[in-house]
């Protein structure tokens, strides 16, 4: 006979304000199986916990229900507290009246009424708990970082200082990323490149580091502590190993009118190219879409002037396997583009701006490429379209970002802060000109960043003026700028020579396509979603996939470098143990039910399931059925939901259980 | 008039199913050759398991060998796959059943041989079996056959068969009822199912159905309610039509069998539509390791989920 106690928590007032706790607690004490009920204000507090341990040993319980917050909020907080009172831990169960109820109920009667029958379905559901042994399994302590700009860069360097191996994967051939285009940065305008290249030459000649740039991930199986990934190695026509990386297949290739990606596609390169002068690795691609050989047949003189022999034509695209324990997601940000948008997509451009063809309307990225000393002009800022040096320049904030009429609602974060830092920028270089910069308002929280705003008003001579701009056309050689001064309550007109916009920060295309490979979850944005907004910031909610960087939302180098760290801390902490103690909420095989169809092997995304042989006492094979290896299984249940005949049972989520739970209702 | 369908080809098949089957069974190739034979009733026939290549003679293939004998392989006679290699008479529909079978663990292709049948069609379950065959008579699967003639069988008669244009019955019915308002639809198919006496013969006879302990039967937790009353009825053929999409290739043994006439080869032909639109996969076609419902691919249809 089970002797349940029933712990009704406040929750301060969250849940109180809309649930009539007492009551709760005095009807579902009169539940059959219900020895004990009682509420508390903050039952996750100390005097709370203490309350619920006295009681078990007090009254005798043998199951306990905790009705409050969210089982993903406080469910080990509460079992800790149930085992330290001499109970197996997986007979405490959590039901949900916060998220569940008194959250999304305003009716004070209702909300009560319906927490009744929430705690009422957990008291009918625990019945049937059974006592779960541990589980412990292996940790690979070996990590994997996807994405080598400044956040994939930290999270590996620290966790390769911990004396960890670090596989560091990046899809362009060089690692740098972002940060490595940009040309200062706020607060403290020191130049992104000489803080950023030897951070990059570190990760090269780090000796717990593999460094694969120009590669995926394919494919990613596996769970906490024991993840196999697949990992594509594109062709990069270079033999990696041979090469010196001393640069005379770049000078001597005759295509050298590409569009540099990295230059934001106003510098050019060569076909056989590095991104950039202190790219890591210094080992060139071949761009084979612009490759005369790969088009013609003809050409190959790089292979014919590569000392070591280095250039391979033949080279193709490699699979490796790697076995890795913990992951960390960095894989960054793209920039909105005002550009008329496909059909369908929510992100709509700037028909207004003339959809991204007036050629001095660029974005800020690639005026930090203009202002760049590694830029294709040398740090000099001039026009795209003919050279000449802008004299009057207008920046325009909030480009898609908190537009929601443009599909896009949040704000950007970095915006406000590098378009100061454009204009001073600007007024640096071109002392004659002007700089205007069209605002909603200036977000400036972070250590020194308000002063650093201020600064370009008031010392730079940049002019700040609150309204957007509603269109922007081409009038001889001038860019006209057509906004409001709503200060003023004016409409402005300013004939510019160059336009910048401060456009969006969106997630890395394929985004989504990465998170479905890797099982983790992302918003409507295709930003990457942490497993808690405030308490679980750089965690994923799949165990082991950790989040560094833009790729989780908008944010500054200072909170991207903070956030990596973080996030190598927590690999850190995983890895700090030999065996890793995992939930023994795994799912069973009735074996002498199953057909062996193996359906649930097919569906399963851990590869837990088995085929076990059943033989009788002379080893006759009598039949193959499924057996769940719980140091796999991962708890989903999507086996138990596939199974036609109902032969797996899911502990604690078990069709009898979750029968009972419908006919308490 | 109505056209009539040639089934002359018949019993030239039959007198080569008999010698393939005296052959492989005097050679020990098969232990046991699964077919069809003679019946009492005048022109009907039945399955027959015969083990010796003296008995390959009462083999026959007529109009009137409507089972699909895939059913014996799985649960029917359920010790016939333990003794070795066996010999199977199919026809174009009963192979995609073991193909279905094969890719679900259920049979093993080197454990059978198969001698397949270029049918041109068999009689529907309402006609008497000595009829003759004609476009009125044939079965409403075999209007809409895409397998008069099996593949990738160990032995095929060299008989061709012959597969006139009809009306497809069960595409005109679909088309009927997707053509319905929800509420008419459902009004259709509740009368259907108030018919059920939950006898369980689609189940037994489907060859996809070959669950030791079939849910249904279940009662910790009772699932499907056991008496024949409307609403577990509805639960009962919609657990079956479920569990059949992506598998059932529509050899319509349930609908044969059914005896208060539930069109349910129309239910699974409603959902093999569903399968063909959305992941353009058509079930009995090759081995596959993954059905359509049991995989997922990033191409995969997610419009639903925002």
């Amino acid at each position: 006979m089970s002797r349940i106690g029933v712990f009704i928590c406040h929750c301060g007032e969250n849940i109180s304000r809309t649930v009539d706790v007492e009551r709760v607690a005095r009807e579902v004490g009169l539940l059959p199986g219900v020895s004990f009920s009682t509420d508390y204000k903050y039952m996750c507090s100390d005097p709370g916990q203490n309350l619920l341990k006295n009681a078990i040993q007090e009254q005798k319980l043998t199951h306990i229900v905790v009705a409050a917050c969210s089982p993903r909020m406080h469910e080990k907080t509460f079992r800790k507290a149930v085992e330290a009172a001499g109970l197996n831990p997986f007979l405490c169960e959590m039901a949900n009246i916060r998220e569940h109820c008194s959250w999304v109920h305003e009716n004070k009667e209702e909300a009560t009424v319906k927490a009744v029958e929430i705690v009422g379905m957990m008291v009918e559901r625990i019945k049937k708990n059974r006592i779960l042994p541990g589980i412990t399994v292996p940790v690979t302590k070996r990590s994997l970082v996807i994405g080598g700009g400044i956040a994939g860069i930290q999270a590996a360097l620290d966790i390769a200082d911990c004396g960890h191996e670090v596989i560091l994967v990046e899809r362009e051939p060089s690692i740098g990323g972002h940060m490595a285009q940009l040309s200062e940065t706020f607060p403290t305008l020191d130049c992104s490149q000489c803080i950023m290249t030897p951070k990059m030459v570190d990760v090269a000649n780090h000796p717990k580091i593999t460094l694969h740039t120009f590669s995926e991930v394919e494919l990613v199986e596996g769970y906490i502590g024991n993840f196999q990934v697949t990992i594509k190695k594109k062709a990069r026509s270079v033999d990696e190993d041979k090469c010196t990386g001393c640069g005379v297949c770049m000078t001597k290739c005759p295509q050298k009118k590409i569009p540099n990606k990295f230059d934001q596609n106003i510098g050019l390169r060569t076909a056989i190219y590095v991104p950039f002068p202190q790219a890591v690795p210094n080992t060139p691609v071949i761009d084979r879409a612009n490759c005369t050989w790969f088009k013609t047949g003809k050409c190959g003189v790089c292979q014919k002037v590569c000392g070591p022999g280095a250039v391979d034509f033949e080279q193709e695209d490699r699979l490796i396997v790697e076995a890795v324990g913990a992951i960390v997601v960095a894989t960054g940000f793209d920039l909105y583009t005002i550009d008329e948008k496909p059909k369908g997509s929510a992100i709509k451009g700037y028909g207004e701006f003339g959809h991204g063809k007036i050629p001095d309307v660029i974005d800020g990225m690639t005026f930090e490429r203009l202002a760049s000393a590694s830029g294709p002009t040398g740090g000099k800022i001039l026009r795209p379209s003919d050279g000449k040096e802008p004299k009057q320049i207008v920046f325009i904030q909030c480009i898609g970002s908190r537009a929601r009429e443009k599909g896009i609602s949040y704000c950007s974060k970095v915006c406000c802060m590098y378009t100061a830092k454009h204009t001073m920028l600007y007024h640096h270089k071109v002392h004659d000109g002007q700089a205007y910069v069209f605002f909603m308002d200036a977000r400036t929280p972070g250590k020194s960043y308000d002063e650093f705003w201020r600064r370009s008003i008031e010392e730079e001579e940049a002019v700040y003026i609150r309204g957007m701009v509603s269109r922007l056309y081409q009038k001889g050689d001038k860019i006209v700028v057509m906004g409001s001064d709503i200060a003023v309550g004016v409409q402005v007109e300013i004939e510019a020579d160059m336009v910048v916009l401060a456009t969006a920060i969106q997630p890395q295309k394929g985004a989504d396509t990465l998170a479905q490979k890797l099982g983790i979850s992302y918003d409507k944005y295709h930003f990457y979603s942490e497993a808690h907004a405030k308490l679980r910031p750089v965690e994923c909610a799949t165990a082991g996939i950790y989040l560094a960087g833009a790729c989780q939302g908008p944010k500054d180098i200072p909170e991207t470098v903070s956030q990596a760290s973080a996030a190598a801390a927590k690999v850190m902490t995983l890895f700090s143990k030999d065996q890793l103690e995992r939930e023994p909420i795994v799912a069973r095989v009735r074996e002498a039910g199953c057909v062996g169809c193996f359906a649930c092997k097919k569906v399963c995304a851990y590869g837990a399931i088995e085929e076990k042989e059943i033989r009788d006492r002379q080893g006759n094979l009598i039949k193959t059925v499924a057996y769940v290896n719980p140091g796999v299984c991962a708890g989903c249940g999507t086996c138990q939901a596939t199974c036609p005949s109902k032969c797996v049972e899911l502990d604690g989520y078990t069709d009898e259980q979750i029968v009972a739970m419908i006919e308490a209702l | 008039m109505t056209q009539s369908i040639d089934t002359s080809s018949y019993s030239a098949i039959t007198e080569a199913i008999q010698a393939e089957a005296q052959r492989v069974l005097g050679d020990g190739t098969v232990t046991a050759v699964i077919g069809y034979a003679a019946a009492r009733r005048k022109g009907s026939a039945q399955p027959i398991v015969i083990s010796q290549a003296d008995d390959a003679a009462r083999l026959i293939f007529t109009p009137a060998c409507v089972n699909n004998l895939a059913v014996y392989l799985t649960k029917a006679k359920k010790e016939i796959p333990r003794n070795g290699r066996i010999g199977i008479v199919v026809k174009g529909c009963d192979l995609k059943a073991l193909v279905g079978l094969m890719g679900e663990s259920q049979l093993k292709r080197e454990n059978l041989y198969l001698i397949g049948i270029p049918c041109s069609g068999v009689l529907a379950s309402t006609i008497q079996p000595d009829t003759e065959l004609t476009a009125d008579t044939l079965a409403s699967k075999c209007r809409e056959c895409d397998a008069h003639q099996p593949t990738g069988c160990d032995f095929v008669p060299p008989q061709l068969p012959v597969a006139p244009e009809l009306e497809k019955k069960y595409q005109a019915e679909i088309s009927r009822l997707e053509a319905l308002t929800p509420a008419e639809r459902w009004a259709y198919w509740k009368e259907q199912f108030a018919k059920c006496i939950k006898c369980y013969a689609c189940r037994q006879v489907c060859p996809f159905c070959f669950c030791e302990q079939c849910l249904c039967d279940r009662n910790k937790p009772q699932m499907v309610e056991t008496t024949p009353r409307p609403a577990g009825n509805t639960a009962w053929h919609i657990v079956r039509a479920m569990h059949l999409a992506g598998r059932c290739a529509g050899c319509a043994e349930c609908e044969r069998v059914c005896p208060m006439d539930i069109p349910l080869n129309l239910l699974n032909r409603k959902m093999a539509k569903e399968l063909k639109e959305l992941f353009d996969y058509e079930a009995g076609f090759e081995v596959n390791d993954k059905g359509p419902l049991t995989m997922f691919t990033e191409k995969d249809d997610q419009s639903f989920i925002k």
